[in-house]
């Protein structure tokens, strides 16, 4: 073979959305998303399952339906429709596929973050977010051998059309739930964070800002006085240090509607023109020699700089990120497992929401799967928190691992 | 001609099989793929590798043609 052109045009044009993905991204964060959160497909989703079933699944603090996601998987649709790449199609082995994505977003909330994510803290300053680029890196590594051993999930296949706009109209009946419960009012089976609410003391004080003081959301008949909650009968239930203290809710922080669902739908059309995916860069750059999604992960860390440093949320070092851990080896391992999972997925879970936005049924079959796990992890107790793994971490990501074994080697060396 | 079926591939397989394929250096090769995202990175693997490229559309299918 004759030797290749490394870099083409199309590394340019794939740089560059990634530049812009994560301008976006930063600029989210300065209208109220949470720190190094403008973009997180795994979190996004685990917040739009906390709203509908968080009162099972132990999710207070993160139920939210996050607009971004209606808008990605709008823009989405609309680019394929345009260039005709609008196709009902799937039938690749979709219950592994459901596995997958299960495991997919397990890992990536033990971590704190999916693979996208990971390239959005580093755009932060978070260097904690190294380790999990480590494991990212480990993760295609043992995929790659995974690939070559010939696994393979089978081919996809033309469906029915209705099957393809599952996804769509899933992303409507989201939008109109998000649309009812904008004003922070919702049905009784949901669960919704309050609009930058803290829990004090969780499930039982929590707070939100009202004019310059706060109020109080929970419970009822409190009321703050002096900077402290107290109870009708006059019992403190938090003193005025421990009010202060307390930081906002994760799924409370959030841009308005309107300017996620519009972030959201240009990030969608961006990313199905570009098919940018956060961790094909470092799978082609080994196994095919081809750079073009390198240039989109590198271009989205540049992109989510320097609109971080502009609005002065830049914060270089290891301690004290937002929504982040500095545990190193939970960081890599948890890492390893969604990484494999989604180069055995064929792609991290932008492109997964992206092929269900195309009318694949697969792609969507891992999004379901990232919300059966976003629900368990969290039910379970396994996802981590800002202090650091929880005890089940380790021999959930080792039953993980295993899994991900088994899954390749039944699947090896059967090419269709 | 040499000639590829990436139809219902998962990525990055249609660019492994394409990579394979061009380890002998075919003057010709002819890649049958029905996702943009397989069209797309097909087309660019072979433009990259010094093809002209054309993509005829047929209803479900792309055919990818290289030649040099």
């Amino acid at each position: 073979m004759t030797k290749r052109r490394v870099i083409g045009p199309t590394a340019w044009l794939v740089g560059g959305a990634g530049l812009f993905i994560g301008a976006v991204a930063a600029w989210l964060v300065s209208q109220g998303n949470p720190g190094n959160m403008g973009l997180c497909i795994a979190c996004f989703w685990r917040d739009i399952t906390g709203y509908f079933f968080g009162q099972w699944t132990n999710q207070a603090a993160v139920a939210y339906i996050r607009p971004e996601i209606i808008g990605i998987i709008l823009g989405a649709v609309v680019a394929a429709l345009v260039t005709k790449e609008f196709k009902p199609r799937g039938g690749s082995s979709p219950l592994l596929r459901f596995v997958l994505g299960f495991i997919f977003m397990s890992s990536a909330l033990v971590f704190l973050g999916c693979t996208v994510r990971a390239w959005v803290r580093l755009g932060g300053g978070d260097l904690t977010a190294i380790w999990g680029i480590i494991g990212i890196i480990i993760g295609v590594v043992i995929g790659i051998q995974i690939l070559k051993s010939g696994y393979n999930l089978g081919r996809a296949k033309s469906m029915a059309a209705p099957l393809g706009w599952l996804l769509p109209a899933l992303a409507i009946v989201l939008l109109v739930f998000a649309v009812l419960s904008a004003d922070g009012t919702k049905s009784d089976f949901a669960t919704l964070t309050p609009a930058n609410g803290r829990a004090v003391i969780p499930g039982e004080v929590v707070v939100a800002p009202e004019g310059d003081g706060l109020k109080v959301l929970k419970p009822a008949d409190a009321s703050v006085v002096d900077g402290a909650v107290v109870a009708a009968d006059g019992t403190v239930l938090a003193d005025a240090e421990k009010v202060a203290a307390t930081k906002p809710m994760p799924g409370g922080k959030r841009a308005a509607l309107i300017i996620s669902l519009f972030a959201g739908l240009a990030i969608g059309v961006v990313a199905q023109r570009s098919r940018f995916c956060s961790i094909g860069g470092i799978r082609d750059a080994i196994l095919v020699r081809r750079f073009d999604l390198l240039f989109g992960v590198v271009g989205l860390v540049i992109g989510a700089t320097i609109v971080n440093m502009i609005f002065g949320q830049y914060n270089l070092g290891f301690e004290a990120q937002p929504v982040a851990h500095n545990d190193i080896l939970g960081n890599i391992a948890a890492m390893v497992i969604a990484a494999l999972a989604a180069v055995m997925l064929g792609g991290c879970p932008l492109r997964q929401m992206i092929m269900g936005s195309e009318g694949d049924v697969d792609g969507l079959v891992a999004v379901i799967g990232m919300i059966a796990g976003a629900g368990f992890t969290h039910w379970f107790g396994l996802a981590s928190s800002p202090a650091g793994l929880t005890d089940k971490a380790w021999p959930s990501l080792a039953v993980m691992a295993v899994i991900l074994g088994v899954i390749a080697f039944i699947k090896r060396a059967r090419t269709a | 001609m040499k000639e590829l079926d990436v139809r219902g591939l998962s990525c990055p397989m249609p660019l492994m099989h394409t990579k394979k394929a061009l380890e002998d250096d075919p003057a010709e090769i002819m890649v049958h793929a029905d996702s943009g995202t397989a069209k797309a990175n097909v087309v660019a693997f072979l433009q990259d590798a010094g093809y002209s490229v054309t993509v005829d559309q047929s209803g479900e299918e792309y055919k990818i043609k290289g030649t040099r």
